[in-house]
């Protein structure tokens, strides 16, 4: 800003400019005030409550506290090497990563879907627009993202349970009688699916308002363009509406992959005991347990550390695959 | 009552605010603040106490605060609360606060971290603190069971006999386990009488059981996820019947290859046939543990549920009419086993500990003393019909429950031969065997393999060095 306007302007006002322009250099109590209570109180906050817990949990990763009395002693990183040969947290980190590929992945193909559906699937005369009641359809599906997450487990837990529950209630009903007294959470074939269904249930509504939003605030003469072109709605969907939007379906990737990566409140309502075979156990209840039955907190600091890598590395992974697969296209044309 | 509880809150209200400055201090934040907190924790302690008389046995000071923080699980803390009462009228001028926790854990860690722990903690529930991680730092509470109660009976002469051996880790007694618990199968006796049922002795008599269930289209036993567990304690308690304290001892100090002993190994075949032959309701790996015990005491589709006595108290609301249920001991492998058919595995629950580091250990150890006496114990008897470790108390008719009467006729009859093993919740591997147990119960996995995977987590802890042992007697 400064550099514009001090440069072409010559002698005399190149003094006056630079002391207008940058107001910022003086220490007077309203500039002061200002970086104090906008950049001083957020920095603050977000080093006492974020960055030390960090550097707390690190160091604590290299002792071998337990938790409950002020003394430890530093071991390096033996902890890490024990997560190494821990069969049940190597078992945690790999039901994280299929949660990591697979809720992030599915969800956001059903909310595109849906997204599409509700704004360019409608007439294909006339204004471009979604299917009839579309609205409606829009609010209904953004309710279960309202009900918080720990309900939404404990109703599902109700709606699996194998003799009393709605599900298996159903599905007999029909007709279909080896659904009777059926586990759903209890066999070690169907309790991860059955629990990535639910996280995907309360998720689809929210992302699908997100990509709605996204896809309205595309210009619509390039879909008239498209028309006129004659392109069909999948054509439509792929060469326009996904370009423009990626850079959404991005953040929603790295968001639901994060979540996924925790997704604690979920598998802690419905199996608590981390699924039949620990097939649903996660890297977070594993933590938990070491920490508060076991009595381990350097260890579940470790673990803590290790999840924090992943989640690093996943956000890392999805950024390079945007930018390998085009976004750096983008990038330089903008 | 009431009244005096409404008493109590202004306090409470206080140690949830010093409670909530000491966390403060203990995370660093308020380093400044702790010199005058310490002041507050002293202040009582500075009258001179009169040690060792009948009335007041640790000196418990004047005018001080005792602090205690109960576990508000199937037995709430109301019990505590009527103790203190007591405590507050036996010495005029101090003040007991009784605050409840749900998970002891996560609401005490940062106490203990702070050295500032509260003086009576009731270390129960899902999320009660490993007692190896706090070990060192808990106070012998010997004396307390010395000391005469408030009737002048040495507290000792009063227990039932054998209820202190689950707070005594080698040679220190650090926990009071104040309710009695006995493990046994329970079962509706109406029901049972009805069909003409006698509760089995034996694993045979068992299976026959089922299949006599089966023909009513009915099941033997049912279990939920989160309780899968249960049956890992009935088998031992059935295999330690059989086999003696030979069994138990390879259990608990993690001998190498002790699932492989043969009155373990029987006990699992016999649970094997059960769940081959469908007599174990379908599910149970996929249900919630109340809704799984509910299918036992509403729905009746299963007859028998092995459990803690807590569970007539746990399913007080969801228990059909006139259910009348009662409980036998666990049963044996054979008729030919090493302990009697009433022997019984009883062991005393809710263990309260006394953190050296309070600021009042003398008034922890009295609250104890006034529990353990007969106006608190009776208390607890007629609310939550179960037996604490006092014994004598239980009148004829059982406050009107048949479990309770029921349980007492099992202690009478065991005379004395009670048993108990705590290796599972000392080495807190409860979560770790939980998965195992429901795919056994499933039926998807055979006794091998059962053996196998509990021999795993039992040679693990054994290897890990970190993880303090102690040798079971």
């Amino acid at each position: 800003m400064t550099a514009t306007i001090a440069n072409p302007v010559p002698g005399g006002r190149k003094r006056r400019a630079a002391r207008d322009g940058r107001p910022g250099r003086k220490l007077t109590f309203d500039n002061v005030s200002f970086m104090v209570v906008f950049l001083g109180l957020p920095v603050t906050v977000f080093a006492v409550f974020v960055l030390w817990p960090f550097a707390q949990a690190a160091y604590f990763a290299l002792t071998n506290w337990s938790g409950f009395s002020p003394d430890y002693d530093v071991i390096g990183l033996d902890n890490f090497g024990d997560l190494w040969s821990d069969q049940l947290f190597r078992r945690a980190v790999r039901n994280n990563v299929i949660l990591a590929v697979v809720v992030p992945l599915a969800t956001i193909v059903i909310a595109l879907t849906f997204a599409t559906i509700m704004t360019i699937g409608g007439s294909s005369h006339g204004q471009l627009r979604g299917i009839r009641g579309s609205s409606f359809y829009r609010v209904v599906s953004f309710f279960p993202y309202v009900v918080p997450a720990i309900v939404i487990g404990l109703i599902w837990s109700k709606i699996y349970d194998p003799t009393s529950g709605l599900l298996n209630g159903t599905l007999t009903k029909l007709g279909l009688d080896q659904f009777e007294a059926f586990a759903w959470l209890g066999k070690q074939s169907t309790a991860r699916w059955a629990v990535i269904f639910v996280i995907m249930w309360g998720f689809v509504g929210f992302y699908m308002v997100l990509f709605i939003a996204a896809i309205k605030g595309i210009p619509a003469e390039l879909y008239d363009a498209a028309r006129i072109d004659g392109c069909g709605r999948a054509r439509m969907t792929f060469s326009v509406t996904i370009p423009m939007i990626r850079d959404a379906v991005q953040t929603a990737y790295i968001y639901l992959g994060i979540f996924a990566l925790d997704a604690f409140v979920y598998v802690q309502a419905m199996t608590p005991t981390g699924g039949p075979e620990n097939s649903t156990l996660t890297i977070s209840q594993r933590l938990f347990r070491t920490a508060f039955t076991e009595g381990k907190f350097g260890y579940a600091s470790a673990m803590g550390v290790v999840l924090a890598a992943v989640t690093l590395l996943f956000a890392g992974l999805v950024f390079t695959v945007s930018w390998l697969t085009g976004g750096r296209d983008k990038r330089s044309k903008a | 009552m009431n009244t005096r509880k409404q008493n109590h809150r202004p306090g409470k209200k206080s140690t949830d605010r010093r409670g909530f400055l000491k966390g403060a201090a203990a995370a660093g934040a308020g380093v400044a603040l702790s010199p005058y907190l310490g002041k507050v924790g002293l202040a009582g302690a500075s009258t001179p106490p009169a040690v060792g008389d009948a009335v007041n046995p640790f000196g418990v000071a004047e005018g001080s605060t005792v602090d205690a923080a109960i576990f508000s699980g199937g037995y709430q803390h109301d019990y505590v609360e009527f103790a203190a009462e007591i405590f507050e009228e036996v010495h005029p001028g101090t003040t007991v606060n009784v605050s409840p926790l749900t998970l002891v854990a996560q609401e005490l860690q940062p106490r203990f971290v702070g050295g500032n722990p509260p003086d009576l903690i009731d270390n129960s529930g899902a999320g009660s603190m490993g007692i190896n991680t706090i070990f060192e730092q808990l106070e012998d509470l010997t004396d307390v069971i010395d000391a005469p109660n408030l009737e002048g009976v040495p507290i000792r002469d009063t227990l039932y006999p054998g209820v202190l051996s689950p707070g005594t880790f080698g040679d220190r007694f650090v926990a009071v386990n104040y309710v009695f618990t006995i493990y046994g199968v329970w079962y509706s006796g109406s029901l049972f009488e009805q069909h003409g049922w006698t509760p089995p002795t034996n694993w045979d008599e068992a299976i026959a059981l089922g299949a006599a269930a089966q023909e009513e289209g009915l099941y033997l036993f049912t279990w939920g996820m989160e309780a899968a567990t249960y049956y890992q304690t009935f088998l031992i308690d059935s295999a330690i019947k059989e086999g003696g304290d030979e069994v138990r001892l390879a259990l608990a100090n993690l001998e190498e290859g002790c699932w492989s002993h043969p009155a373990v190994q029987g006990a699992f075949t016999a649970m094997k046939t059960v769940v081959d032959e469908g007599y174990m309701q379908p599910g149970g790996a996929g249900t919630q543990f109340v809704q799984a015990q509910a299918q036992w005491t509403l729905d009746q589709t299963a007859l028998m549920y092995p459990s803690g006595s807590w569970i007539e108290n746990e399913m007080k609301e969801t228990t059909a009419e006139g259910f009348e249920m009662r409980g036998v001991p666990e049963w044996s492998v054979t008729t030919d086993s090493a302990m009697s058919e009433t022997a019984l595995r009883a062991a005393a629950g809710e263990p309260f500990i006394v953190p050296s580091g309070g600021a009042n250990v003398a008034g922890a150890k009295e609250l104890l003393r006034i529990m353990l006496s007969e106006e608190s114990a009776t208390y607890f008897l007629r609310e939550k019909l179960a037996p604490t470790i006092v014994s004598g108390l239980v009148p004829e008719d059982g406050f009107g429950s048949t479990a309770l009467v029921s349980q007492t006729e099992m202690l009478e009859a065991a005379n004395g031969e009670y048993f108990n093993h705590e290796f599972v919740q000392f080495y807190g591997t409860n979560q770790e065997q939980l998965p195992i147990w429901n795919s056994f119960l499933s039926g998807d996995k055979s006794v091998e393999e059962l053996t196998s995977d509990l021999q795993a987590i039992t040679d693990r802890v054994r290897e890990d060095d970190s993880i303090t042992k102690v040798t079971f007697e």
